[in-house]
């Protein structure tokens, strides 16, 4: 080892402590974008591999019923390289032990032929055999949630026929990535699951004996889907087709995307919004010590160091905060990531979900962070070895100052002798009190994230499920029915209230966007199923026309008074115009309403109903929900209290681990940079502060005066803060608001003050910190030294 | 007066038997640094007296104690052995509060490189001391005695070294302290900036009545003083009283 590089571990030794505050913050930014980006490289290798290795199919399509041999047909189409008909349905699981009856959607698989698309990865057991009966294969959340094993019965309620499936293995599919009921924003296992059963014996229990309802198709390598998508529905059309989609639109994949976006998102802005601080840290460091080591320097020049070896030497010192934080952050990155990894399988079920380290995100943080730290560096250290040795060995002349603006202009009075001496420090050094501030406000904007989070699904959840939606269960039936239907469910035990739907899947369309979904029609002035504006004020239902989801308004760019197509993909499949109305506020998925007896002129039907909303009194629960159960009419029971439970226990472990996360990295931030600005600051003046204390002034006021400037940028910095915090958390909902769920943004006083409070204690300790320093500063031999 | 009131008022600093005339009585006064192999004897047994308005000027070569016997009589260090009493009152084993407050009040420091704050005017610069002292003279009043009222408005770093240090001889005396300690003030200066701020401290010490101890390398300054003390290996070797003070004016460079 050289003398030089001898002399840099020593001298890194004696400021280790902001050594350590640099290098923590850059590693803060490192580990979240080490981890982010692992993430997505996780999920997607992983989902790219899962959907190659299962044949995930490329375009789905459901209709009423088609015979076998239209098969053929579709396998002339050109541009599709396989092609699988299914058959799917619901069905009522009545679970042992379980009240409330869970929704599953059943699967054939095909008996007189291999499997082509949506391959299943089994996780334990078999498929079912062929010719056998009774045996189905379940989706592995559902079995997790409720602990099944093959062998384990289930019975279930088939288009109104009871039977019990034997368990015969737990699978996964491409198909269900994200495993929920159609619709649904998250996740519910307990309550729903997919079950793969023969498909001789599945058309038999359906009524499709022959025929089929689903298509599958995977499509030629670099075929564009559109062409065949308009060719399925044009064969289809005669078998009520309800309109093929492509992968871009099946539910799981939609969720699967939006996430990763998020996360691309999450990669990119934070860790350049830490780095940047960080580097202008490790340069303030630099420069300071540059400074303070000007004669040592000239000594080395006028031993016959070259500049450039001088230079070299510094830079070291910028290369070793760097390293320490590439490693400190890779492995706080890589620690988060495994474990946020495991918080994704409660949402993706992928066969395995390996946490594969972007090892490219190191490299990535690594240039970028030394790229920083050395641009920082490089004009303290230039400035230093450009000094010649006799110049540089002259102590510097007192430093320059001049009356800060606020003297200037006139208003002297306002200031006392610290305070008069903190603000001409700040107008004398603008750049270092303006990263310092940024680093403050950074810290600060860093909790409103989480705190707008949380703030927003408390609000969410009682606006979609207090005050929107007021029914204590939603019944769907297993195909539409009469105005008796109708009658029966509102003779449920218990049900104080039951107000129709019809729903029908249709496509609108405005201009050249269009979106299929299913448009609902209800009561006018309903009181349980209610559309609700921004203020919480209901929406009355018009006589004609449509109230639309405001997200759908948007993506189909559309404003209430535009006319829009509604392309019925049912019955007689019927098009018509219809009038936007109006839009209300939900935040999960996307839906269109309209009046319920103009929806039945439209389909030129009676009373018919899908469903009904219902009010159940809660003495009778047990009773109506026993009694539900047996009803074969009934093929979907959502329960809005366990949809919020459920809710509640994913989003908020998730929620709480973010939380902590960032609070961390707040305090870490907020800590260092006070610290930091606190520790050059002493040592820029500790002669100052030592005469101070010579002449007579107790530690506090010394203290006072130190601590009077930083206190200055904090109280400054955390309005800049909260607002920057506002602008990244209104980003962040924005780009989390996707078709599937939304959140709205709610910034709160209660965040606001979270935040501020975070920054404040942690300035607190970084002044007691260095308080502790000044207590230590070594009065005799600052004094003595020509500095 | 300030001083005594302070130092009334200091429980630790106990009535001493000697005989209150002095300011200052040194007895058997040592101060080592570290220990075993690293000990450094700074002071090995000082006896001293010194007395109100007098002016010693401090002569010795370096590492004779000179500074370590200035900084305990300033309260910037504590003896390790012997007793130092400061107006009747013991100075050894005062806690480091007490000792900030005793220089608060009684003190005046002016050193080599005049530490002056960088972002404080000179008339800043004083009022610092002033806003602080119980009894100070106007910042104007007391950089009028070092002849920089001028100056009043200038950033040190638009001042002269001579001028620097004038403003830090006019900081140390605004207090009226009892006391000036002076450690090499012209150490940094030549020789005609220098004749100015020894003018000034001898106006001080005139006008004032300020007790007033310069240390200094140079012997020419010895002619200045009431007496003049040599120290060499940590005692006062010598001891000379001057029948007559030249004025710094008349000293021959």
């Amino acid at each position: 080892m050289t003398p030089l590089d001898r002399k840099l571990l020593r001298d890194v030794g004696k400021m280790k402590g902001q050594t350590l505050a640099v290098s923590l913050v850059m590693a803060c930014g490192l580990a979240m974008m080490i981890m982010a980006r692992s993430l997505t490289h996780s999920l997607e290798t992983t989902r790219d591999a899962y959907y190659e290795r299962n044949h995930f199919a490329d375009v789905f399509a459901d209709l009423k019923r088609a015979p076998n041999d239209v098969r053929a047909q579709l396998q002339q189409i050109s541009g599709v390289a396989a092609i699988e008909t299914r058959v799917t349905g619901k069905a009522t699981l009545d679970l042992p032990g379980f009240t409330e009856p869970a929704n599953g959607t059943v699967i054939s698989l095909p008996d007189d032929r291999p499997q082509q698309l949506n391959l299943l990865f089994l996780r334990t057991g078999r498929l079912p055999e062929r010719g056998s009966r009774g045996e189905a294969v379940i989706s592995e959340a559902f079995a997790e949630a409720h602990g099944f094993q093959p062998g384990d019965a289930i019975p279930a309620i088939l288009r109104g026929q009871r039977q019990v499936l034997t368990v015969v293995g737990v699978a996964l599919s491409p198909e269900y990535v994200f495993e929920a009921q159609p619709g649904a924003s998250l996740p519910d296992n307990k309550r729903f699951g997919v079950l793969w059963m023969n498909e001789r014996e599945l058309s038999a229990a359906m009524d499709m004996r022959g025929g089929f309802n689903n298509v599958i198709v995977d499509l030629a390598p670099g075929q564009d889907a559109a062409p065949v998508l308009a060719e399925l529905d044009r064969i289809l059309a005669p078998y009520g087709a309800l309109g093929a989609y492509g992968r871009k639109d099946q539910a799981s994949a939609v969720r699967l995307n939006d996430e990763l976006r998020l996360l691309h998102g999450l990669a990119l802005a934070f860790p350049i919004a830490f780095l940047s601080i960080a580097a202008f840290m490790s340069s303030a460091v630099l420069t300071r010590l540059v400074r303070l080591q000007r004669e040592q320097i000239a000594q080395l020049k006028a031993f016959g160091y070259s500049s450039r070896e001088v230079g070299v030497h510094y830079m070291k010192f910028a290369l070793i905060i760097v390293v320490i934080g590439t490693v400190a952050g890779s492995a706080a990155g890589f620690w988060l990531g495994g474990n946020v990894v495991h918080l994704y399988h409660r949402f993706f079920r992928f066969p395995r979900l390996p946490f594969s380290p972007d090892l490219s995100a190191i490299a990535a943080a690594l240039a970028t962070s030394a790229a920083a730290a050395f641009l920082g560096v490089i004009g303290a250290v230039r400035q230093a070895v450009r000094l010649p040795p006799a110049e540089a060995m002259r102590p510097e002349p007192p430093a320059d100052f001049r009356p800060s603006l606020i003297e200037r202009l006139g208003l002297a009075h306002l200031a006392g002798t610290s305070m008069r001496m903190a603000l001409r420090n700040l107008e004398r050094r603008p750049w270092q009190a303006l990263f310092t501030a940024l680093g403050i406000a950074l810290a600060t904007g860093i909790p409103v994230l989480p705190g707008t989070l949380k703030e927003g699904i408390n609000y969410l959840l009682s606006f979609q499920w207090d005050v929107a939606q007021r029914q204590d269960v939603t019944v769907g039936l297993d195909e539409p029915g009469s105005a008796a239907a109708l009658s029966n469910l509102s003779h449920l035990p218990g049900v104080v209230l039951a107000e129709p739907f019809r729903t029908v899947p249709a496509r609108l369309r405005f201009g050249h966007r269009s979106r299929k979904l299913a448009v609902s029609g209800i009561p006018p002035n309903a009181l349980l199923n209610r559309l609700l504006d921004g203020d919480a004020h209901p929406i009355a239902l018009p006589p004609d026309g449509l109230i639309i989801s405001a997200k759908l308004a948007e993506i189909l760019g559309a404003r209430p008074g535009d006319r829009i197509q509604l392309e019925v993909e049912e019955g007689e499949r019927p098009v018509r115009e219809a009038v936007l109305a109006g839009v209300f506020v939900d935040y999960a998925g996307v839906s269109a309403f309209m009046e319920i007896d103009n929806l039945h002129r439209l389909m030129r039907e009676s009373d018919t109903v899908s469903g009904a909303y219902l009010s159940v009194d809660r003495a009778h629960w047990t009773e109506f929900m026993e009694k539900a159960k047996q009803t074969p009419r009934i093929a979907t029971l959502l329960i809005k209290e366990s949809m919020r439970q459920s809710f509640k226990k994913t989003t908020a472990e998730s929620i709480d681990m973010l939380q902590t996360l960032y609070f961390s990295f707040a305090v870490i931030v907020a800590f260092g940079v006070v610290y930091n600005s606190a520790r050059i600051a002493l040592s820029e003046r500790s002669r100052d502060l030592a005469t101070l204390r010579v002449i007579g002034f107790t530690h506090r006021e010394v203290a006072g005066v130190l601590i009077s400037e930083l206190a200055l940028l904090t109280l400054a910095a955390i309005p800049a803060g909260l607002a920057i915090g506002s602008a990244l958390a209104t980003w962040v909902v924005h780009s989390a608001s996707t078709e599937s769920v939304r959140l709205p943004l709610m910034l709160t006083p209660h965040t606001y003050a979270t935040a501020a409070l975070i920054v404040l204690t942690s300035s607190t300790l970084s002044f007691a910190a260095v308080s502790r320093r000044i207590r230590q500063l070594d009065l005799l031999s600052v004094l003595k030294a020509q500095e | 007066m300030l001083s005594s009131c302070v130092l009334e008022e200091s429980p630790v600093l106990r009535p001493s038997d000697s005989a209150p005339i002095a300011v200052y009585s040194a007895r058997a006064l040592t101060k080592t640094y570290g220990s075993g192999a690293t000990e450094v004897r700074a002071l090995t047994g000082v006896d001293l007296d010194l007395y109100p308005g007098e002016l010693v000027v401090l002569l010795g070569p370096s590492g004779s104690g000179k500074s370590t016997l200035l900084n305990n009589l300033g309260g910037l260090d504590v003896p390790t052995s012997g007793s130092l009493t400061y107006r009747g009152r013991e100075l050894t084993g005062a806690s480091e509060k007490e000792l900030t407050r005793f220089r608060r009040e009684a003190v005046g420091f002016v050193f080599q490189f005049y530490n002056l704050i960088p972002s404080l005017t000179a008339r800043e610069n004083v009022a610092l001391i002033t806003e602080i002292a119980f009894d100070p003279i106007a910042p104007e009043e007391a950089l009028g005695l070092v002849e920089l009222s001028d100056r009043m408005d200038h950033f040190p770093s638009q001042l002269s070294g001579g001028q620097q240090q004038r403003v830090a001889i006019a900081r140390a005396i605004a207090k009226r302290p009892r006391v000036l300690l002076c450690d090499e003030p012209t150490g940094a200066l030549d020789v005609r900036t220098g004749i100015t701020v020894l003018q000034a401290i001898e106006r001080v010490n005139i006008e004032l009545g300020t007790l007033v101890v310069i240390i200094t390398h140079n012997a020419v300054l010895a002619e200045m003083a009431d007496r003049v003390l040599i120290m060499s290996d940590g005692r006062i070797h010598e001891e000379r009283a001057n029948s007559i003070r030249r004025p710094v004016g008349d000293l021959e460079w």
